[in-house]
C-alpha cells in the first residue's frame, strides 16, 4: 500500500521531463511491443501535459515582507515596473525591515 | 638673560636640527585617522593624521606612495610610518609617511581569516552539506535591501527568464552595524514553511570591503549554513570573495547572475517539452506505418494467391472492407507521416513565430491522435493480447483452449482460442482444435 501511494505521489518538474525523454527514446529505439508502445505513448502525452502544467502553476506576483502591528510578519503584495524591476510602491520600504 | 640673538632661520634650523635628528622622531608608527585627504597633481598625497586632541599635518610623496594598495579616504583609520621634519620655509613640522596600513581593515581581514579557518576545521564548507536547489522553484525568497540595486536586478532577471515568477522579498539592512542581526531575522523568517519558500537569494550588490562586512560574520555565515532552504549568496564583488559565498548551497559573483542561476528559461522548457512530444509522435508514427505495411501483406495474400481463403472465410464483402480499411489506414498514415516528418522544420520555424506556435503543434497532435492505435480500432480493427497482455502477432505461440484477450474500440473482450490455423504456402496447416 505505501508503496502504491508514494509511486502515485506527484514527481518534480525535472523528474517527469527526464521522463518524458526517456519514453521518446524507447519509442524511437523501436524494441517495444505495439502494446507497450501505445501505453508508453500516451503516458508521455500525460507527462507532457503535467510539465504544462506545472510551468503555469505560479502566479507572477511579488511580495514584501513586513513587521505588522503585534511583531507578527505579513506579506504584501506590490507591484513593480517590468522592464527596470523596480519596486513601484508608495509606502516607506525602509521603515519596513526585518 | 642671554645677550645672543637668533635671526629666524638659526632658530628653525635648531629645531629641525634638534627633531630630525632625534631617533625618536624617526621611522615611527602614528596610529590615527585620515581628513583633508588631497591628491596633488604632482603624485604626492597630504593629508592630516588626527585624534581627539591632536592633529599631525603629514605628506605621502609619490616615491613612497607609488605601491599603495588602496586609495585614501575621509575618516579611514590607518597606520602610517615615517619621521618627523621640520618646514622651515612654513615654519611648521609635518610628519614625512613612507608606509601607510589601514587599521581596521588589518585587523577585519585577521577576524574574517580565523572565521573561515575555524569553520572550515568544523566540515561547515564541505561539498557533501549543499543542498540541491529545486530545478524549477515554485517561490523564491530573497534577502536584501528594498532600495537598492540588488532586488530591482533580480526581480527584472527572473521576471524576462520566467514570466509568472513568485518572489517574496524579506527586507534587509545590509550594511552597518546592525546589518548581520537584519539579515540573520530575515534567512529565518523566509525559513517558515508557511511560505512555501524552496530557495533563498541572500545577498546585494557591490560596495567596499567594509559594505560587504555583514556577508562576513558569524551570524549571518552560520544562519546561511543552517538554512532549511537552499541559498544561493549573491553579493556582488571582485576581487574577496564574502564567506557567505562559502557557507550558501551556491554562489553568484552578482545578484543578476543568482536570478539567472536561480530561475530557467520558461519558454525553452516549453520548446523542450514540444520537441520530445513530437519525437515520441512521430516514433509511434514510424511504428504504425510499418503495421499498415503488415496488414496491407496480409490482405494481398489473402486476395491473390489464396482464393480459397475468400470462399473459407465465406464473406466477400468481409475481404473489400479489409481491403478498403487497409487503404484508409495507409492514406491516413502517409498524410500524417508527411506532416510529421515535416516537423523538424517546424519546430524550427516555432521558435522564431511564437504566435502561431500552439495552434501547429495541436494540429499537429490532432494528426497524431487519428493514427494512434486507439484511432485504428475505431475504424473497426482490433488488437488481440495473449494471457500476459502482450500483442500476439503470431498464432505460433498460440494454443487452443487458451484465453485471450480482444480490444476493440469501445472496450475488450476475454475469449477462449477454438482453432489455430497457420498460413502455409498454397493452404493452411491447422494446428490444433479445441
Amino acid at each position: 500500500m505505501e508503496k502504491k501511494s508514494s509511486a502515485k505521489a506527484k514527481p518534480s518538474f525535472e523528474k517527469a521531463l527526464e521522463e518524458l525523454e526517456k519514453i521518446a527514446e524507447r519509442l524511437e529505439d523501436g524494441s517495444l511491443g505495439l502494446e507497450e508502445s501505445i501505453a508508453e505513448f500516451e503516458r508521455g502525452t500525460r507527462l507532457a501535459r503535467y510539465c504544462r502544467e506545472k510551468l503555469d502553476e505560479a502566479e507572477r506576483r511579488i511580495e514584501i515582507l513586513q513587521k505588522g502591528e503585534n511583531g507578527s510578519v505579513e506579506k504584501r503584495a506590490v507591484r513593480v515596473k517590468q522592464d527596470t524591476g523596480e519596486i513601484d510602491d508608495d509606502e516607506d520600504m525602509q521603515g519596513s525591515l526585518l | 638673560m642671554s645677550e645672543r640673538t637668533y635671526s629666524v632661520s638659526e632658530i628653525t634650523r635648531m629645531l629641525k636640527r634638534s627633531i630630525e635628528g632625534n631617533p625618536e622622531y624617526t621611522g615611527v608608527w602614528v596610529k590615527g585617522e585620515l581628513s583633508n585627504v588631497t591628491y596633488h597633481s604632482s603624485g604626492h598625497i597630504y593629508f592630516t593624521l588626527k585624534d581627539e586632541q591632536a592633529v599631525l599635518s603629514s605628506a605621502f610623496f609619490k616615491y613612497a606612495n607609488k605601491n599603495l594598495s588602496f586609495r585614501l579616504e575621509e575618516g579611514m583609520s590607518v597606520l602610517a610610518l615615517g619621521s618627523l621634519t621640520v618646514y622651515e620655509k612654513r615654519g611648521s613640522y609635518q610628519f614625512i609617511v613612507s608606509q601607510m596600513r589601514l587599521e581596521g581593515i588589518g585587523e577585519l581581514l585577521k577576524r574574517i581569516e580565523q572565521l573561515k579557518k575555524r569553520l572550515i576545521a568544523e566540515g561547515a564548507f564541505d561539498p557533501s552539506r549543499k543542498k540541491v536547489k529545486p530545478f524549477l522553484p515554485r517561490r523564491i525568497g530573497v534577502v536584501t535591501s528594498p532600495t537598492g540595486a540588488a532586488i530591482r536586478d533580480i526581480i527584472k532577471v527572473a521576471m524576462r527568464r520566467f514570466p509568472n515568477i513568485e518572489i517574496v522579498l524579506a527586507p534587509a539592512k545590509v550594511q552597518g552595524a546592525d546589518a548581520a542581526a537584519s539579515i540573520v531575522r530575515a534567512l529565518a523568517e523566509l525559513n517558515r514553511p508557511a511560505h512555501g519558500i524552496d530557495l533563498i537569494i541572500c545577498g546585494r550588490g557591490g560596495g567596499s570591503f567594509e559594505d560587504l562586512m555583514p556577508f562576513n560574520e558569524e551570524p549571518v555565515v552560520r544562519a546561511v549554513l543552517s538554512s532549511r532552504v537552499p541559498v544561493i549568496s549573491a553579493v556582488g564583488h571582485q576581487i574577496d570573495h564574502p564567506l557567505t559565498d562559502d557557507a550558501a548551497d551556491y554562489a553568484a559573483p552578482t545578484p543578476s547572475a543568482a536570478a539567472e542561476i536561480a530561475v530557467p528559461v520558461k519558454s525553452e522548457l516549453i520548446e523542450e517539452i514540444d520537441y520530445l512530444s513530437i519525437r515520441a509522435a512521430n516514433a509511434l508514427v514510424s511504428r504504425l506505418t510499418g503495421l499498415g505495411e503488415r496488414l496491407d501483406s496480409i490482405a494481398a495474400l489473402r486476395c491473390f494467391r489464396n482464393p480459397r481463403e475468400i470462399v473459407a472465410m465465406r464473406e466477400l464483402s468481409l475481404v473489400d472492407l479489409e481491403q478498403r480499411m487497409t487503404m484508409a489506414l495507409k492514406e491516413g498514415i502517409s498524410a500524417g507521416r508527411e506532416r510529421l516528418l515535416s516537423l523538424p522544420d517546424l519546430y524550427r520555424l516555432w521558435k522564431t513565430e511564437t504566435r502561431s506556435r500552439r495552434s501547429r503543434l495541436e494540429l499537429a497532435w490532432g494528426a497524431v491522435d487519428k493514427l494512434s492505435p486507439k484511432g485504428v480500432l475505431r475504424r473497426g480493427y482490433s488488437l488481440v493480447t495473449d494471457a500476459r497482455g502482450r500483442v500476439i502477432k503470431t498464432v505460433k505461440t498460440i494454443k487452443p483452449g487458451e484465453s485471450i484477450g480482444v480490444m476493440v474500440a469501445d472496450g475488450s473482450m476475454g475469449c477462449t482460442v477454438n482453432t489455430v490455423q497457420r498460413e502455409v504456402r498454397g493452404g493452411k496447416e491447422i494446428i490444433g482444435k479445441g
